[in-house]
């Protein structure tokens, strides 16, 4: 009785705290916890019932493991499973490379007016769509009325048939992609360099250090707890290809698919006519599960050298 | 902080908390209350959905069809539109999670009427059309109902229309005209090249043909799933199931194809082209095949402003696909199935409802200008509805120019077809799917590409026939055979 009253008064005391973590707390109860009731549907062969939703999850029979083969079932699934990891490990290390430079270049720019200006400029891409994305690179990379064949023509060389040419892919994915992301999140590191106490560089500059030296002494080691826990966030989604990415871009070109099929666009492509919400549901799970066994197992090895910087 | 600060701070709070679990829950219930009670004193409001683009004046015309509906049939219907492009994504997921609904659109290429009919998504109607829909059994031909049967039972009501699909070159008669081209020799593909090759030669801006990436050249063939290579001959006898790629035929076709490809009468961006718009406004195009209705040439000229001339590339064949290419269904979760089917049912008998819904309000979208011949007026784009996708076209107005006789025309196209030897027959994939997710792959990899010519058929056909098997065709087809067998024993074809 003694824990239980406890209890309540310990909300009562904390009640503005937890009020304010209650929206997000319904967010998430909501949209993240409630629908993973849903995940039974990957192993059911999902029917309609004329009793609604609930009905026809109870309703429709079981199948075991039958809506995973889909995913193994050719040599596909090699294909997809190495485009993803890799382009997704390539996106994480060169995004966190070039973020965290451009913020370190953009905290040192002293004009503040022309800091701002090359900011809102790397931001702007990010809230660009896929689809205009999508139209950006054809209109450089269109075959007859392109801008890159167009200057290969008055340099004489002969043009290139882009879009059916598999080898220059994974380059031109990996710069699309990174023109599109870099700049927002530089700015998640532009404001921890911001809240670096600037009593530091000055320290620093007494004892005679270069900007350089200022940089690696002392923004770089202050960042890297956000860097670590961006990185582990990103490995949580490496099995989550974007999208948009690898299938507006290429404009669905199918002669690039051994470059371009990634674990999402195999799933649409298999299921966007059949509509079999069981497949697409396990496809689904498959990612999660092995996104969270990624997150915990990248977690503890985090925790083990450096315990600060772990996220739990 | 002070107390008045923290108590604003605490409503905030609670305010926040409160809008996420109205907008959490909100959206869910909303169309539920205003059905009536069904006893009949009430009106009913019927929900349907139905393909196109949303129109702005939807909601006024519904005002007024549904005054006319009271009257008539004692029920209301609520219209909402979903744009062509969407229609099968929300409809999949409206139907999954249970969205309350009564009546909506599904067909053979959109929101797949054989597979949701499978999987639970509509109300047999075989009782319902004796009971409610006698009027409907009599207006269609009955070659739609019979052709639109799913395992013996009727699902969803077609539309009365064009019956055969018939390809048929179309040409800018402009272009056709200035180099003396004779377009009646024209049938196959391969007797197209001197005509292609004029163009080319003489109109550098020209695209001699119009292609998209979902173009498949004409072959003797009635497929099991469209688009996807397991097929019978359209001549066969013995119902046997092939993998079409592996013919000659689709051999010398793909390879006319790439022909053309490489001299330059295709789009080099052919493959990745899902719309040719773009050149039919500008008309910068010589030639394409599309499927014709009797004076399709009108109905083309019109929408172009500039004459389009045609002749058949292939015979009119009934197919599936062509009976189910518009249907009205009424939802499995349905709580008024009867009257949605007293809705359908006049829907496709009074010509009054018919007209209202397809053209909107008299005096205010369109006029009458004799007794079944209509004008638009200025505000019918305000409501531009797709005609054929609303159940009987050949009780609608005829547009001011038709063709007195237009209906009879189709009537006689209708009997001109030639019956597809599958016609009847509908695969069920249930016991394939896992192959079949991963066919489509397949084909989304090389279909494209084969078809539009891109890539050399003699290097790409091989590799695209080794992945199908890899991917696991060969269990498709021997299903498929299982089930044409039974099917062919228990039909006497």
């Amino acid at each position: 009785m003694k824990m239980v009253g406890e209890f309540f008064r310990n909300i009562f005391k904390n009640r503005m705290m937890l009020l304010m973590v209650l929206p997000g707390a319904l967010w998430f109860l909501f949209f993240s916890y409630l629908p993973m009731l849903g995940t039974v549907i990957a192993f059911k062969e999902y029917r309609f019932d004329r009793d609604g939703f609930w009905a026809s999850i109870v309703n429709s029979k079981w199948v075991g493991w039958q809506n995973f083969k889909f995913l193994f079932s050719t040599n596909d699934a090699f294909i997809i499973t190495r485009n993803t990891l890799l382009y997704n490990i390539v996106f994480i290390f060169l995004g966190l490379v070039f973020s965290v430079l451009l913020a370190v270049i953009l905290s040192e720019i002293t004009n503040k007016r022309l800091s701002k200006i090359y900011q809102t400029g790397m931001f702007l891409p990010y809230f660009l769509s896929w689809v205009i994305v999508g139209y950006f690179t054809f209109s450089f990379l269109s075959s007859d009325r392109g801008l890159l064949n167009g200057l290969f023509n008055s340099l004489g060389i002969p043009p290139v048939q882009w879009y059916s040419e598999s080898k220059y892919w994974p380059l031109i994915l990996v710069l699309v992609y990174l023109w599109k992301a870099v700049g927002y999140n530089s700015v998640v590191y532009l404001a921890s360099i911001m809240g670096i106490d600037r009593s530091l560089y000055e320290a620093a500059m007494i004892d005679g250090a270069s900007k350089i030296q200022q940089i690696r002494a002392i923004t770089l080691p202050l960042l890297k707890p956000i860097i670590t826990i961006m990185t582990l966030l990103a490995i949580g989604k490496i099995f989550y290809a974007d999208f948009g990415l690898f299938y507006q871009v290429p404009r669905n070109s199918g002669t690039l698919y051994g470059v371009t099929n990634v674990i999402d666009t195999y799933v649409y492509r298999g299921l966007k006519t059949t509509g079999e919400i069981g497949m697409s549901a396990a496809a689904g799970l498959y990612q999660s599960v092995v996104g969270f066994t990624l997150v915990m197992a990248s977690n503890y090895i985090v925790r083990k050298y450096d315990k600060d910087n772990a996220l739990f | 902080m002070s107390s008045k600060r923290k108590k604003f701070s605490l409503l905030l709070a609670s305010l926040m908390a409160l809008t996420l679990l109205v907008s959490a829950c909100g959206g869910k219930n909303a169309s539920n209350n205003a059905a009536g009670d069904g006893k009949g004193e009430k009106p009913v409001e019927l929900i349907w959905y139905t393909i196109g683009t949303p129109q702005k004046d939807t909601d006024k015309v519904m005002e007024e069809v549904n005054k006319y509906t009271k009257e008539k049939i004692n029920a209301t219907v609520k219209m909402k539109q979903i744009d062509f492009g969407d229609y099968n994504q929300k409809m999949q997921v409206m139907a999954a999670s249970g969205e309350p609904m009564d009546i909506l659109f599904t067909s053979s290429w959109a929101f797949d009427y054989v597979q949701n009919a499978r999987k639970g998504a509509f109300m047999e109607l075989d009782d319902l059309l004796k009971t409610h829909g006698q009027g409907i059994v009599e207006a269609l031909d009955p070659a739609f109902l019979e052709g639109s049967k799913v395992d013996g039972h009727n699902y969803a009501i077609p539309a009365n229309k064009e019956l055969p699909a018939q390809e048929v070159w179309r040409f800018n008669k402009e272009l056709a005209d200035k180099y003396n081209l004779d377009i009646s020799s024209v049938r196959s593909m391969e007797s197209l090249e001197p005509l292609l090759k004029t163009i080319k030669e003489n109109e550098p801006g020209i695209t001699p043909y119009a292609m998209v990436k979902d173009f498949v050249p004409l072959m003797p063939f009635d497929y099991i799933i469209e688009k996807l290579p397991m097929a019978v001959r359209i001549d066969t006898t013995d119902y046997k199931v092939i993998n079409m790629l592996e013919t000659q035929e689709a051999k010398d076709a793909l390879k006319t194809v790439h022909e053309y490809y490489k001299a330059g009468y295709i789009s080099p961006e052919v493959a990745t082209t899902s719309s040719v718009d773009d050149l039919y406004k500008s008309g910068k195009w010589f030639m394409d095949r599309a499927s014709t209705q009797p004076f399709a040439e009108n109905l083309w000229s019109a929408s172009y402003g500039y004459p389009v001339v045609s002749t058949p590339a292939g015979d009119p064949y009934i197919y599936n696909w062509s009976v189910m290419g518009s249907m009205q269904a009424i939802s499995a979760n349905s709580k008024y199935p009867e009257k949605a089917m007293e809705f359908l049912n006049l829907l496709n008998t009074d010509p009054v409802l018919r007209n209202m819904i397809d053209s909107g309000i008299e005096g205010v979208h369109y006029e009458k200008v004799g007794d079944n011949v209509m004008k638009n007026l200025d505000e019918s784009k305000n409501y531009d509805m797709p005609t054929f996708s609303l159940g009987n076209l050949m009780i609608t107005y005829l547009n001011e120019g038709d063709p007195e006789n237009k209906w009879d025309e189709f009537k006689k196209f209708n009997e001109s077809g030639i019956n597809a030897p599958l016609l009847g027959f509908n695969f069920d994939s249930s016991k394939v799917t896992t192959e079949l997710a991963a066919v489509q792959n397949v084909k989304e990899e090389y279909w494209s590409a084969l078809m539009t010519g891109t890539v050399n058929p003699d290097e790409y056909l091989p590799k695209a026939i080794e992945k199908f098997k890899a991917a696991g065709i060969d269990k498709i087809i021997e299903e498929a055979q299982k089930q044409i067998d039974e099917w062919r024993a228990s039909t006497g074809k």
